[in-house]
């Protein structure tokens, strides 16, 4: 699976892109606000849209499997 | 899409009109932000950039007319007013796990993905077109806040303003918003129409471009708070907006949604334009409705916030404007 995904990982790029700006910008960055009490929780908000890119992620894999590789 | 154009299109030397328009468009591009760059750091007293470093000297907004300063502890306002804005220095401002480092990194990830699936042509008109639709929309909305104090708001509703905002942090700069925040809005708007496309593949454009939308600013709701807070202090909001939702100014989400929406529909535009009129002159029909779309959309926007909202307001029987939720 890992394999496939990397070798096929320019499909996925857009994914990653949404989970390391979700991650790094909101989820680190707000570990490191302090005086605001649920600041952290407030990230159940986007839930919907982590949803949603999970469901492309996902679609884009089966695909992939039935299509074959991109690169060959 | 790619795939649906005509032999006529298709057979076109796309190389040779890749190689020009790839080196106009991204020559002028590079022009701008280098002088942009250059007024904004070396050149401040000309479009009045706000000092980092000296936040007593702001103005349209000063410090106390923003919403994060009632949101501020007294020793939150003492820091900013002694030290200036945190993490200032250029190795933060790239570095940063909000950093430009990373809008560089994720928009070149988005392209490569775009010029595979769209080529070379289209990839750049989604990077160049969103990179001056939202650039320009915020560096415009921006700079009419810092010197009208939003007149156009007082003017029309009677409503008290002290600016717009303002972005404190980058390394580089077009016009007054960081290539960072345009790179963003690139990637952030291409993953999020790109995943709507491919969950609802069979809807149609109208429908894709709503949800992408919808999904950009579902991840903006958490991203905004943070950045804003005293411990980022990305952006600034000067206070005055009818509805405040999560202490950042709602206009903020609905010009998320309106901005990607809308620039999707444009994008998707481009392979009728070949059609009909061929690459060259698609690529001047489309940035010239990028330009005109730019100052629709403020016009919209400044309508919406005046009329729109204050009639809301006032149907619910509200003579104030309201935070949700109360406190924030």
């Amino acid at each position: 699976m890992l394999s496939k995904i990397w070798k096929n990982r320019l499909e996925f790029y857009p994914f990653l892109c949404m989970y390391l700006f979700w991650f790094l910008g909101s989820f680190v960055s707000s570990l490191r606000v302090e005086n605001r009490p649920g600041i952290v929780a407030l990230g159940l908000i986007t839930i919907p849209s982590l949803t949603l890119i999970t469901i492309a992620a996902v679609k884009t894999y089966k695909e992939l499997l039935l299509t074959g590789d991109t690169n060959e | 899409m790619k795939e649906d154009l005509p032999d006529a299109v298709s057979s076109m030397p796309v190389k040779e009109f890749d190689r020009k328009f790839g080196f106009v468009a991204y020559g002028l591009l590079i022009l701008i932000i280098i002088f942009s760059t250059y007024l904004h750091h070396f050149q401040p007293q000309i479009l009045s950039v706000p000092s980092m470093i000296d936040v007593s000297t702001w103005h349209n907004p000063t410090l106390e007319q923003t919403n994060i300063y009632d949101r501020m502890t007294e020793a939150e306002r003492q820091k900013i007013m002694t030290e200036g804005i945190p993490g200032r220095g250029i190795l933060r401002v790239v570095f940063d796990t909000q950093g430009d480092w990373m809008a560089f990194l994720l928009a070149a990830l988005c392209f490569l993905h775009a010029r595979r699936h769209y080529g070379f042509w289209m990839a750049s008109c989604f990077l160049i077109g969103s990179f001056v639709f939202t650039g320009l929309q915020e560096s415009i909305a921006i700079l009419l806040g810092r010197f009208t104090a939003g007149a156009a708001y007082v003017d029309a509703a009677k409503q008290v303003t002290y600016g717009t905002y303002f972005f404190c942090k980058g390394s580089l700069w077009f016009i007054e918003t960081p290539v960072a925040v345009c790179l963003s809005w690139f990637y952030i708007a291409y993953s999020c129409v790109w995943t709507a496309g491919k969950v609802f593949a069979k809807m149609g454009i109208l429908g894709r471009a709503t949800i992408g939308g919808l999904t950009a600013m579902g991840i903006d709701l958490w991203l905004d708070p943070v950045a804003t807070s005293p411990e980022f202090m990305q952006w600034v909001w000067a206070k005055g907006d009818l509805i405040r939702i999560l202490g950042i100014n709602h206009s903020n989400f609905v010009g998320w949604f309106l901005l990607i929406f809308w620039f999707a529909i444009l994008w998707e535009w481009l392979p009728a334009l070949v059609r009909k009129w061929g690459h060259f002159k698609a690529s001047i029909i489309f940035f010239s409705i990028v330009l005109a779309s730019d100052i629709a959309m403020l016009i919209v926007l400044v309508l919406y916030n005046t009329y729109v909202v204050r009639g809301l307001l006032a149907l619910l029987g509200l003579k104030q404007g309201i935070q949700i939720p109360i406190g924030w």
